[in-house]
């Protein structure tokens, strides 16, 4: 079983769907159908992979390798640990959600539309499995072309603007992190291993303390523009705000998620010195983006841009548990990020809905939106109680981890922590209730979840269910490539879970 | 006699090749379709002999016949229905067009500071004659004369600085004019540099480029920034390889100066144009402030990097200007941002094509202009010049900007009523060859290795 390329049929298999999908452009339905066939087939796939290599007998990583540009010393190696296995699998998943939740936003070109979608989940499944730094830089600048067509193509308003602003923001920090990746190829190529990009060389590689810390800036930068941490953020709300539905479940899903795991799987790792020294730098601006998302969103006219805003807050509380040293918080962290992924998948293709029904996602038109269509209401409120971490619900697993973790190393940090998580709780119930409750504020009928629509937001409830009553699966898949990390950066302190 | 027939066949089949054409032009039967054929079959045999891989040749020799063959035949087969469409194909410019790859292919591989010189004007008297060839064109003579004025400057300039050489030294041959050292052939090489320079549209004496690229027509356009630029590049490579530890440390400050002023000017100029063959030709700035920086670190691998980038930046500006020229309609070039509007849709093929090359030229994955830029930024690095290294990458975003813009124009706007403008059929020459340049941009991106290995084995048996 290991001789098939498990991981190159994960990346490429939904790019070759992508080139298929003209095929039958002339015909909606048919598009609609492939390309959801080919979603579930990536989830199938991801799935299978799943059984196969971490079942009853684990038999991770799993690892291709194939020289590519071999007088560079640059490899096309993939490698599949616990950790790229929850976000492969959590990346099929959105990308399924993608396929399923908009039949207004594909009307256009629905060729055009899926087969960026499908370029998009091949990129990002790229940078969760690439064990390259320059495969990796590839897939990461990669991964913004389609989902700048994405935005440009299928948004609303100011679209062009908004998926330049995207572009450009990403690309700043994806080029320093590029020339970071070159410099750290360069001082490796003197060492015992020659000319090298292999993820495990470079980590031993010896670079000298103020080039590392150099090269740790150059790559979180990159890192917190995608994450977003909060002074470069600025492109993320226009970003939601315009993008098409399965723009927005990408965007929140899976390119958030690609600068969390970045953040851990390279960054950490290659400058465990620089990551000591400007680790109070990103707590702080974590939590200060924790408190300034939720002021900022409990200002917001636009659902789409308030929920933005808590991906924002939600995201520096991940960061800051990244980078506190506590093991327990950085498994707190990976689940919060899976957690934040469906949930706000969940919270963006219901924004989409209203938008879809009533023509604007203004509050103001909003209001009483249970009455008229309960399911919706329903899965609106269970989404949002995911994202407040009710016990029960994803988002409890991961923040009490964070919580418990934060407390043991830093106090103060666990104190902030937890007055922004309640703080967080405010502009949430502000959104249930200037949508759900109080008096209907538009004349519109609002008609309730139909079959396509349920079928999506059930399967959502279900993961965030199940992470939230058995964390226990993931957190044992993650255990093993954080323990390591985790051991090389704070070698002090690793307690068990 | 057979070894020196041998030596410079490519050269020989060259100059033949014009004069194929011009004395074909005299027989009254000949039929104008003849021209383009004749002057592709004669282009494509250089590449021939440097894919044989003959005796005796210099490696970098047959590189660069091997790379001039390659711009030359795509720009005569983006020419042919170009030209005969716009009533200016002709004898003349086929044979100015293979003439002037023949100085060209003189100038990059020239180990003699007369070859040089007469390479470079070879290559321009015949490019002047070329870019003016469409005669009813006002834009176009005032882009010759434009290209022209430079041009003579240039060579005043790079004329003075080779007899500085000479006087210097005593010796006409490079390298060892070069490595006598001494004030005098520092001031002359400093002269021969931005006598280069000019020709490159180094800052701060690149002005002239946008205005030229705007009134050439589009194919000519495209044969003066790859062709003309990859030779002259060449020339500048060899000139750094060779230059005296002394010059170095006297002329290098000055030239990182020049790279940087090079890729601001280009990347910054782009910003504000209306016109895609001004923002091609700011593009074309741009990329030549990386090759500067490449030559600077000659030695530290630079060199295989600046080979690289020259053979991928010539299949994208190929790329990209053929696609301009494709997509004009029969009067004049289609030349405004907003006339590309939606043509995405419209022309797929075509549009795809110019994407692809201005993805490239932003340097996004996975094309060749990716690649290109890691080459280039390492030898950088390795060399030592991290600052400029950061600068030219602060560009490249900026770069990346104006890229976008137009392909965001092609693709994210629904225009094409306002610019009913259709474009005259292509040709199949013409398809195919801008077909190539978008394939050949995408598979040097994925698979460099072969085009690294050639370059490698150039080098190691140079």
């Amino acid at each position: 079983m290991r001789q098939l390329p498990w991981l190159s049929l994960l990346i490429f298999w939904p790019l070759v769907a992508a080139c298929c999908l003209p095929l039958s452009r002339g015909d909606a339905t048919a598009c609609r159908r492939f390309a959801l066939l080919a979603a579930l087939g990536e989830l199938a796939l991801a799935g299978l992979i799943a059984v196969l290599f971490a079942g009853p007998q684990p038999d991770l990583p799993v690892i291709e390798d194939l020289a590519w540009i071999p007088s560079l010393g640059i490899r096309y190696s993939l490698s599949l640990d616990g950790l790229s296995l929850i976000f492969v699998v959590l990346t099929a998943l959105i990308g399924v959600c993608c396929m399923v939740a908009s039949r207004h936003d594909d009307a256009k070109r629905p060729a055009l539309y899926y087969a960026l979608i499908l370029a998009a989940l091949s990129t990002v499944q790229g940078i969760f499995l690439a064990s390259d730094l320059f495969l990796f830089a590839l897939f990461w600048e990669a991964q913004l072309i389609p989902v700048f067509f994405l935005i440009g193509i299928f948004g609303h308003g100011d679209r062009m603007r908004v998926a330049i602003k995207f572009f450009l923001f990403s690309a700043t920090g994806g080029l320093l992190m590029f020339l970071a990746v070159i410099a750290l190829g360069i001082l490796a190529a003197n060492g015992p291993t020659g000319p090298t990009f292999a993820l495990t060389d470079l980590t031993h590689a010896a670079v000298p303390v103020t080039v590392g810390r150099w090269l740790f800036a150059a790559f979180v930068l990159s890192f917190a523009i995608k994450i977003p941490l909060v002074p470069v953020h600025m492109w993320l709300p226009d970003a939601h705000t315009e993008a098409p539905t399965a723009g927005s479940l990408i965007l929140a899903g899976l390119l958030l998620k690609t600068g969390g795991y970045a953040l851990i799987r390279f960054a950490l790792p290659l400058f465990p010195e620089a990551a000591h020294t400007f680790a109070p730098l990103l707590t702080a601006l974590g939590i200060i983006g924790l408190f300034y998302a939720s002021a900022v969103a409990l200002a917001q006219e636009d659902v789409k841009r308030l929920i933005a805003y808590s991906s924002i807050g939600h995201m520096g509380l991940a960061v800051a548990a990244i980078v506190s040293g506590s093991r327990l918080a950085l498994g707190g962290a990976v689940v919060l990020m899976v957690s934040h992924a469906l949930t706000s998948g969940g919270l963006f293709s219901l924004a989409g809905m209203i938008g879809e029904r009533l023509g604007s996602r203004r509050f103001e038109i909003l209001g009483g939106l249970w009455n008229k269509a309960p399911r919706f209401g329903a899965a609106f409120l269970f989404c949002i109680l995911a994202s407040a971490a009710l016990p029960g619900l994803s988002g409890f697993v991961g923040e009490a981890m964070i919580v418990f973790g934060l407390f043991k190393t830093h106090i103060w940090v666990g104190v902030l922590a937890v007055a922004g998580m309640a703080v967080t709780l405010v502009y949430l119930l502000r959104l249930a209730r200037d949508t759900l409750f109080g008096p209907a504020r538009s004349p519109l009928p609002f008609a309730d979840l139909n079959a396509r629509e349920t079928a999506l937001l059930c399967a959502l409830a279900v993961c965030i269910l199940l992470l939230g009553l058995f964390p226990g699966p993931v957190l044992s898949l993650a255990a093993g490539p954080l323990d390591s990390i985790a051991g090389l950066v704070w070698p002090a302190a690793t307690p068990g879970l | 006699m057979t070894a020196q027939l041998v030596l410079y066949f490519p050269h020989l089949s060259l100059a033949l090749g014009g004069l194929v054409i011009l004395l074909a032009a005299c027989l009254r039967r000949t039929p104008a379709t003849l021209f383009p054929i004749l002057a592709g079959v004669f282009a494509a045999l250089p590449g021939l002999w440097s894919l044989a891989g003959p005796t005796g040749a210099s490696g970098i020799g047959c590189y660069y016949a091997g790379l001039l063959s390659v711009i030359t035949l795509a720009t005569v087969a983006l020419t042919a229905r170009y030209a005969a469409r716009r009533g200016f194909a002709g004898d003349a410019l086929y044979g100015l067009v293979l003439w002037s790859a023949l100085g060209m292919l003189l100038l990059a591989a020239s180990d003699d500071w007369l070859m040089l010189i007469v390479g470079l004007e070879l290559a321009s008297l015949c490019l002047y004659a070329v870019v003016a060839s469409r005669l009813s064109d006002p834009l176009g003579t005032e882009a010759a004369l434009k290209y022209f004025l430079p041009g003579a400057m240039s060579l005043a300039v790079l004329v003075f600085g080779a007899a500085l050489v000479y006087a210097g030294s005593g010796s006409l041959i490079i390298a060892d004019s070069l490595a006598a050292g001494g004030p005098i052939v520092s001031a002359g090489l400093a002269l021969a540099l931005i006598g280069i320079g000019f020709k490159l549209s180094l800052a701060p004496v690149h002005l002239w480029t946008p205005d030229v690229y705007q009134g050439a027509p589009a194919p000519i356009a495209a044969f003066l920034s790859t062709g003309s630029k990859a030779a002259t590049a060449a020339a500048l490579l060899h000139l750094c390889a060779e230059a005296s530890p002394e010059a170095r440390e006297l002329l290098w400050p000055a030239l990182a100066g020049v790279a940087g002023l090079t890729m601001a000017a280009g990347n910054i100029g782009a910003l504000c144009q209306k016109s895609v063959k001004r923002i091609l030709a700011y593009s074309s700035i741009a990329q030549m402030g990386y090759i500067a920086m490449a030559a600077m670190a000659v030695n530290d691998g630079g060199g295989e990097a600046a080979l690289f980038y020259l053979a991928a930046f010539a299949l994208m500006d190929l790329g990209a200007f053929g696609a301009v020229g494709l997509l004009s309609g029969e009067i004049g070039d289609r030349d405004d941002v907003t006339a590309y509007q939606g043509l995405g849709y419209v022309h797929p093929w075509r549009a795809g094509a110019l994407a692809i090359s201005l993805l490239s030229l932003a340097g996004l994955p996975p094309t060749a202009g990716f690649i290109g830029k890691f080459l280039v930024f390492g030898a950088a690095l390795r060399a030592g010049y991290v600052g400029l290294a950061a600068f030219g990458i602060v560009t490249a975003v900026i770069g990346i900007f104006y890229a976008l813009r137009v392909v965001a124009a092609l693709y994210m706007q629904s225009g094409v009523e306002a610019h009913p403008a259709i474009p005259a059929p292509a040709g199949p020459a013409g398809g195919l060859a801008l077909g190539v340049m978008a394939a050949g941009v995408l598979a040097l991106g994925l698979f460099p290795q072969s085009l690294l290995g050639a370059i490698a084995a150039l080098f190691g048996g140079g």
